[in-house]
């Protein structure tokens, strides 16, 4: 089979997130080429065709299959790639290798290296895959140079945050078999990947594994990603030579499956899910005892690109969601704003503030604030890559306590700081509304969780209240007046 | 035990089928002797220490109550009330009970934060317990009680579970060990001793969230229908009046006329006061799958279970 990246020869891509949605199934009758690409990370746009010869591509969103078979009609008879009144045309290379950025929401602006793969090449196609270099062989010491200098992405990644390199030393120098494990569990960018790029993950995983001489890899993903799961263990059984065997194992929904250590508790098959103390941390005892690395597709994707194209300027693969035109997961260098972000779709309504950094992120109004790590620590902002804008109809005490009694529901149970803390946590919000709004035992609460709670679950679960009583003390205070100033709030903690 | 035949290191553990719901922690002791100063005493330990060890061995700055861990007969440390934290140069805030003594490192009890979060979890715990401890047969014994004192706790800061429509009704069912989940800090001890030291597969931590509690491992609903064989192990590690051996339920009560535990919480489940023929309903099963009737009745344990009733009776249900 050859790759649908080479040549100028005419190809038209069908990209679908949701396969039932899928228009190309009845085109039995047009005999050009019409191949399956995964998800753009732009739900909106989808069904998206892409039609593509010698260089230039016609984008058509959401399409039917009707539409399908008029595009195919008008390019039979045209031979021209946007007959058919596109939404989109862009030149490009005729060879090139990734989905080009498009003047459409969420396609607009970025740098799709991670993301490459997604709408653009097969997902589990080994042809498209090495067409654009991917089973490329590293050895130990470039992988460990790449990884001095690349965070991990994401709660679910043992590293969030920090340089890779270190711990995979320790897991290497530690004692028994090492497990590489790709957790794909939660996160939508994650998601993204293993159903529309997985074999950039299982790339990363691979020369992890050799790296690290694991003698297995495990990719782990909520048994609700259908898709995901689907197109992944497709992809797990037709990669070439993995460094070593892999296999896909799936965990439940719950939030809190994600967490790395649950994660691992979930693959060994405990019917019951709770974080494990450390230190030692995974990389020392982890599966089944071994020393187990736990990354999330995005870190592993990173590590893949990375080492065939190098890490100077690196890139963040974010997801923005809430009162938006189209939630969308994009690439953007690290040196770009969350304001360019939320311009790639665009606000719903009129900007208020965003919660950064997912599920417990941290609260802003300010969007002139970096992706980068460095940036978005300094603004006590969150790292997942998960951006929720929040228009000004929004209320933010009803936001944040809505995600204090989430913490409260979804918690392991385990450590009193988070089990008994979210719980006070959400009692304290319920207070503003009876007029008593205590700013200092929220921030003395909110420490004693960040500070002896056994996971990231509890220790940032009071994130989102801390930083909105910051940025929207007068709010705060108004409910404790009796009055909501968004308006929204009757049952505010009951919604 | 035959476990100095080298066959049978093959054979499957008798742990095998046992879930308690619980993680599977990583041994969380020093890997080396170690030596480690604590409120500027130098303590030397051995290797597989905490640094609640080297605590432990010195007059501290601060107290620190570590009320969950027990750290005896391989149960613990759990490590999830939290009441142990303290301050370290090198680590910042660290949970005492589960931090190995690593060589070097430099403890403060008395470091702000470490107060702070030390007081904090403990009215954590009260918040989630209520505080009868005038109807409680561990009025006097009781570790959380200890730990209230001794921390000066005169009004906790979160109040106490003080609603009772929110109660669990006190599990009066078994003949010998009664259970009352208000009381219950969850610090796993019982299951541990019950899974880990006893083999008998009977506990389980079940839930999350406000949900968690100790439950069944057959799904049994009170511990008169639980596969229990009454060792007694969980009550003897109970930190709370959690789980109180029958009998002795009401021994350290005050005497005030017309208050009762059972009373205080209002709900309670009692016996059945159905036979239970051999020891534990499992080998009842296994008996009856061995002789199998022509004609099936129903099980006595399977009606008329959860008497969820308001009662004052102090009758401990029937004895057989």
């Amino acid at each position: 089979m050859t790759a649908i990246t080479t040549g100028d020869h005419l190809v038209i891509r069908v990209a679908a997130g949701d396969p039932d949605r899928d228009p190309s199934l009845s085109t039995a009758g047009f005999d050009g080429p019409i191949v399956n690409v995964g998800p753009t990370g732009v739900p909106a746009l989808e069904p998206l065709i892409a039609v593509t010869a010698a260089g230039r591509t016609a984008l058509y969103t959401h399409c039917s299959t009707a539409d399908l078979e008029s595009i195919t009609a008008s390019v039979e008879e045209t031979g021209d790639v946007d007959g058919a009144d596109p939404d989109a045309v862009v030149s490009h290379a005729p060879d090139r290798n990734r989905l080009p950025t498009a003047p459409l929401p969420g396609l607009r602006a970025g740098d799709r290296r991670v993301l490459g793969a997604c709408s653009w090449r097969r997902p589990t196609s080994v042809a498209d895959h090495k067409a654009a270099g991917g089973f490329a062989p590293s050895d130990a010491e470039t992988v460990l140079t790449v990884g001095n200098s690349l965070n991990g992405r994401g709660w679910g990644d043992l590293c969030q945050d920090d340089p890779l390199a270190e711990t995979w030393r320790t897991a290497r120098a530690t004692d028994g078999d090492p497990v590489v494990v790709v957790n794909g569990h939660g996160s939508p960018a994650d998601t993204l990947l293993l159903s529309s790029a997985p074999f950039e993950v299982l790339d990363g995983a691979s020369v992890l594994a050799s790296t690290v001489a694991a003698d297995r890899i495990i990719v782990y993903a909520s048994s609700e990603d259908d898709n995901a799961v689907k197109t992944v263990s497709s992809a797990v059984d037709t990669y070439p030579d993995p460094a070593a065997p892999m296999e896909v194992v799936t965990g439940p929904e719950e939030y809190r499956a994600a967490e790395p250590t649950m994660a691992i508790e979930a693959i060994e098959g405990n019917h019951r899910l709770e974080a494990r103390l450390r230190p030692p941390g995974p990389e020392r005892v982890g599966l089944d005892g071994r020393p187990t690395l736990v990354h999330t597709p995005r870190t592993l994707a990173h590590l893949a690109v990375g080492l065939r194209e190098g890490i100077d300027e690196q890139t963040r693969v974010m997801t923005v969601r809430g009162d938006v035109d189209s939630v969308a997961t994009v690439e953007l260098s690290e040196t770009q704003k969350l304001s360019e972000l939320v311009d790639t779709v665009g606000v719903d309504g009129s900007f208020k503030a965003a919660c950064v950094g997912g599920r417990f992120g941290g609260i802003t109004r300010d969007l002139d604030v970096g992706i980068g790590v460095e940036a978005l620590n300094n603004a006590d902002l969150g790292t997942d890559g998960i951006v929720d804008v929040l228009s000004d109809a929004r209320c933010l005490v009803e936001f944040v306590g809505q995600r204090a009694s989430f913490a409260a529901e979804e918690n392991c149970g385990r450590c009193v700081p988070c089990r008994e803390g979210t719980a006070q946590l959400a009692s304290l919000l319920r207070n503003v509304y009876d007029g008593e709004f205590d700013a200092q035992a929220i921030a003395e609460l909110d420490r004693v969780m960040a500070s002896s709670s056994i996971c990231v679950f509890g220790e940032r679960a009071g994130r989102p209240v801390r930083t909105a009583i910051e940025a929207f003390t007068s709010e705060f205070k108004a409910h404790a007046e009796g009055r909501c100033p968004a308006g929204t709030c009757l049952e505010p903690l009951e919604a | 035990m035959s476990s100095e035949n080298p066959q049978q290191i093959d054979a499957p553990p008798l742990t095998e089928e046992i879930a308690p719901g619980t993680a599977t922690d990583p041994p969380v002791g020093s890997t080396d002797v170690a030596t480690v100063t604590v409120d500027g005493a130098t303590i030397d330990v051995a290797a597989g220490a905490t640094l609640l060890d080297a605590i432990e061995a010195v007059e501290t700055d601060d107290s620190v109550p570590a009320l969950c861990s027990y750290d005896r007969q391989e149960i613990g440390p759990r490590s999830e009330c939290r009441t142990c934290m303290v301050g370290t140069d090198e680590h910042g805030v660290v949970p005492a009970c589960s931090f190995p003594a690593k060589d070097g490192l430099t403890v403060q009890t008395g470091a702000a934060d470490a107060a702070e979060a030390r007081d904090v979890n403990l009215d954590l715990v009260l918040s989630d317990h209520n505080l009868r401890c005038t109807t409680c047969g561990k009025n006097g014994r009781c570790e959380l009680q200890d730990a209230a004192i001794e921390q000066d706790v005169e009004e906790p800061r979160y109040g106490v579970l003080d609603d009772r429509d929110e109660y669990e009704p006190i599990d009066d069912s078994s003949s010998f060990i009664q259970i009352d989940r208000n009381k219950c800090i969850l610090c796993n001890r019982c299951v541990e001793a019950c899974n880990d030291v006893q083999v008998e597969g009977v506990l389980r931590m079940e839930g999350s969230g406000q949900d968690t509690r100790i439950g069944f491992q057959s799904d049994a609903e009170t511990m008169e229908e639980s596969t229990c064989v009454s060792c007694g192990h969980c009550v003897t590690v109970c930190p709370t009046g959690s789980l109180v051996e029958k009998g002795i339920e009401d021994a350290t009560t005050i005497p005030l006329p017309g208050f009762t535990q059972k009373n205080s919480v209002g709900k309670t489940d009692e016996s059945t006061g159905t036979s239970k023929g051999p020891m534990t309903p499992k080998k009842r099963t296994e008996h009856t799958l061995e002789t199998p009737t022509t004609e099936m009745t129903d099980s006595p344990s399977d009606d008329g279970i959860s008497s969820d009733t308001w009662d004052d009776d102090q009758s401990g249900g029937d004895w057989l």
